[in-house]
């Protein structure tokens, strides 16, 4: 659920909670990005099923649950989170990382777009295909989206150590969002920054995902350069303290 | 034409406002959808306005109309003509082979229909109450009487353009003439070139646009064009000349080789089809997308920045006289849309509203028939076929919860369903 792991996620390891508070408590550097809700709030709890439980079939772990829920203060449910079932929080994600400005509408319909030409272009090759292939050819953009960012999240990144006056690229192992984080904005930044003049985004975006989705195109050379750069500096590895 | 007066009266006061207000203000992030690439048609920002016009419990008529029984719908039929459509195919596809396609409809269909014909490989229309409305008068139509008129209203995105297309099939199968303008919006707005008309110094011509309709014109009618002879003599140019007795096809050629005259070749198609269609040689179909492009504004203005009217152009201005009904032997169905129009309300959908006072009156008597969104079993039989055709990827949409959910979405709107299930 969402509790722990918003606990987890201020922190990149149990090792580095108490280094990031000595790091921030610099003078000259103030906390930016904290929430107005105090650790007694609880996530809300989106999720249709969990109500729709008759009560009769929860268990005893249920309904001490539900009754504790009952004093606790809840935060407020962001305007972004659904209860549909076509929500998915990673396409969400990436639409918040596309939008500028503001403008989610805009942004989401690039992202819908993106999607509907992913189909298009799939249902072409399947129509195209020899009925082995066919098997083989995937329609369904969702997949496509996810195993596209999974196949553009590197494994190692690098982080600037500063030491002896000098900033080294020390390569260190990135956390479970990081990672996430690094994918979605190589994805955004080459589709904005290389696309020929007249093409729209969806297009392009649609084009470097279903590279990606194949392992090739540019944002996958990216990652293999990161790893190639951790490879070079792996002598500077014990530069990381934690 | 009385009867086509009461009928008028009685669909105006069925107008009532579908869209769900509440549950879509605030939280509901599926309530802004692209439409056209502009700010969404349903964007949570444009509800505000709606919030007093709410009609008596929109919510609960959509509860009353969940189908009751649960028999699998069926979403294509066997069937593919026209002619044969009744009742019973209400709600389900039928196939148009795409050889048929490319001669009946070289343009006129919506660019969304086009992208799923090419998507899906096949071509496949809804059978609808409103064309079959319009199916069973045009089977019994008297052709001694002058042209009926009937035009097709609704809200953004019900179907009238498909529906008009429904009915041109069904014209193409009994071997009518099909004269087809598929938006007559574009004939007044964004036009680079305006000529001054050759045969007229008041009026203006349209080179590209007459040219590419010509085009069109000749590949939907090719084997009516050489049975077809002129009545008069028609001077092109000092060179150029059409003698009387010669092949329509002469004058639609004439009008593709020298763009210059495309206007008047067309002004003199229309009158020349006009005047036969009364003596029974074949019967004419007009049908025109957006007639109430012929009566509104235009954006287009001449060298002296003034603004030009829609009569100042040669093309609608035969237009016109096309639509008025003094001539016998055929029918003329026509479409009313906001969408394209220029200088209308985006919620202006009934005739009065967007043909204003003087197109009314011009069309006067019509018969106005309302293309709604799906019933029940429609939207069953939509989804159902994009199932069939794997269209629908997400793995909740195969699930009741994913149909609740679209149908809630989308208020069973044909266009907004269209574009719900394209990215889903």
């Amino acid at each position: 659920m969402a509790a722990p792991t918003a606990k987890v996620s201020r922190g990149w390891s149990g090792l580095a909670l108490g280094v990031r508070i000595a790091v921030l408590r610099l003078p000259g550097l103030t906390q930016v990005r904290w929430s107005r809700y105090g650790p007694e709030y609880q996530d809300p709890q989106i999720d249709k099923e969990y109500y729709r439980k008759p009560l009769a079939q929860l268990t005893e772990e249920e309904t001490y649950e539900r009754e504790l829920r009952k004093t606790q203060v809840i935060k407020a449910a962001p305007a972004t989170k659904t209860s549909s079932v076509f929500e998915d929080p990673v396409i969400s994600k990436f639409t918040n990382m596309m939008m500028k400005g503001g403008n989610k509408i805009l942004a989401r319909s690039l992202m819908t777009q993106t999607l509907e030409a992913v189909k298009r272009k799939q249902f072409e090759k399947y129509h195209a295909a020899s009925a082995e292939e066919q098997a083989t050819v995937e329609r369904n953009p969702y997949t496509i989206f996810h195993q596209a960012l999974k196949n553009c999240e590197p494994v190692i990144g690098l982080v600037p150590i500063l030491k002896g006056g000098h900033f080294y690229q020390v390569p260190v192992p990135l956390a479970e969002r990081r990672r996430r984080f690094l994918a979605m904005k190589w994805m955004i930044t080459e589709c904005r920054e290389k696309k020929p003049r007249r093409m729209l985004m969806p297009e392009k975006l649609s084009q470097e995902l279903l590279e990606a989705f194949c392992n090739r195109g540019p944002v996958i050379k990216r990652k293999h350069d990161m790893h190639k750069m951790a490879e070079a500096n792996r002598a500077l590895a014990h530069y990381r303290w934690w | 034409m009385l009867k086509g007066m009461t009928r008028l009266v009685s669909r105006v006061h069925k107008n009532c406002v579908i869209f769900i207000l509440e549950q879509c203000r605030g939280s509901c992030t599926y309530g802004c959808l692209p439409w056209k690439r502009e700010t969404s048609w349903l964007d949570p920002g444009r509800f505000s306005h709606l919030g007093t016009q709410a009609p008596q419990c929109p919510v609960a008529h959509l509860d009353n109309q969940v189908p009751t029984e649960r028999t699998r719908a069926i979403s294509r039929t066997l069937e593919n003509d026209p002619a044969k459509h009744g009742e019973q195919h209400v709600g389900q596809h039928y196939n148009i082979s795409i050889q048929e396609l490319k001669t009946v409809f070289p343009h006129g269909l919506p660019p969304r229909f086009v992208m799923q014909v090419k998507t899906f490989n096949e071509a496949c229309l809804m059978v609808r109450k409103p064309a079959l409305e319009l199916l069973h008068y045009l089977k019994n139509t008297n052709f001694a009487h002058p042209a009926v008129r009937y035009v097709l209203y609704g809200e953004k995105g019900t179907g009238k353009t498909l529906s008009l297309c429904h009915i041109i099939h069904f014209c193409a199968k009994q071997d009518w003439l099909i004269l087809h303008i598929p938006d007559a919006h574009l004939w007044v707005k964004n036009c680079r070139d305006l000529l001054q008309s050759t045969y007229n110094k008041q009026r203006f011509d349209q080179p590209l646009e007459a040219s590419i309709w010509l085009k069109n014109f000749k590949t939907a009618n090719e084997r009516f064009l050489s049975q077809i002879k002129v009545q008069d003599k028609y001077v092109w140019n000092k060179r150029e000349s059409t003698e009387k007795g010669s092949p329509l096809a002469e004058v639609v050629e004439q009008g593709i080789m020298r763009v210059r005259n495309a206007t008047d070749a067309v002004g003199i198609v229309l009158k020349e089809l006009k005047r036969q269609s009364s003596l029974g040689v074949f019967r004419l179909l007009v049908a025109v997308d957006g007639v109430n492009a012929l009566w509104g504004r235009t954006t287009l203005k001449r060298e002296d920045k003034s603004p030009i009217t829609p009569e100042e152009l040669a093309l609608i201005y035969n237009l016109r006289k096309m639509v008025k009904n003094d001539w016998q032997g055929g029918a003329i169905v026509l479409t009313v849309s906001q969408t394209g129009s220029l200088f209308k309300p985006r919620k202006a959908y009934l005739p009065q509203e967007l043909l204003g006072k003087e197109g009314f009156d011009t069309l006067d008597p019509f018969i106005p028939i309302l293309v709604s969104n799906y019933n029940p079993k429609e939207f069953e039989g939509c989804i159902q076929y994009y199932l069939e055709n794997n269209w629908l990827q997400h793995e909740k949409a195969h699930t009741e919860e994913g149909k609740k959910e679209l149908l809630f979405l989308s208020n069973r709107n044909p266009g907004l369903l269209e574009r719900l299930c394209a990215y889903l």
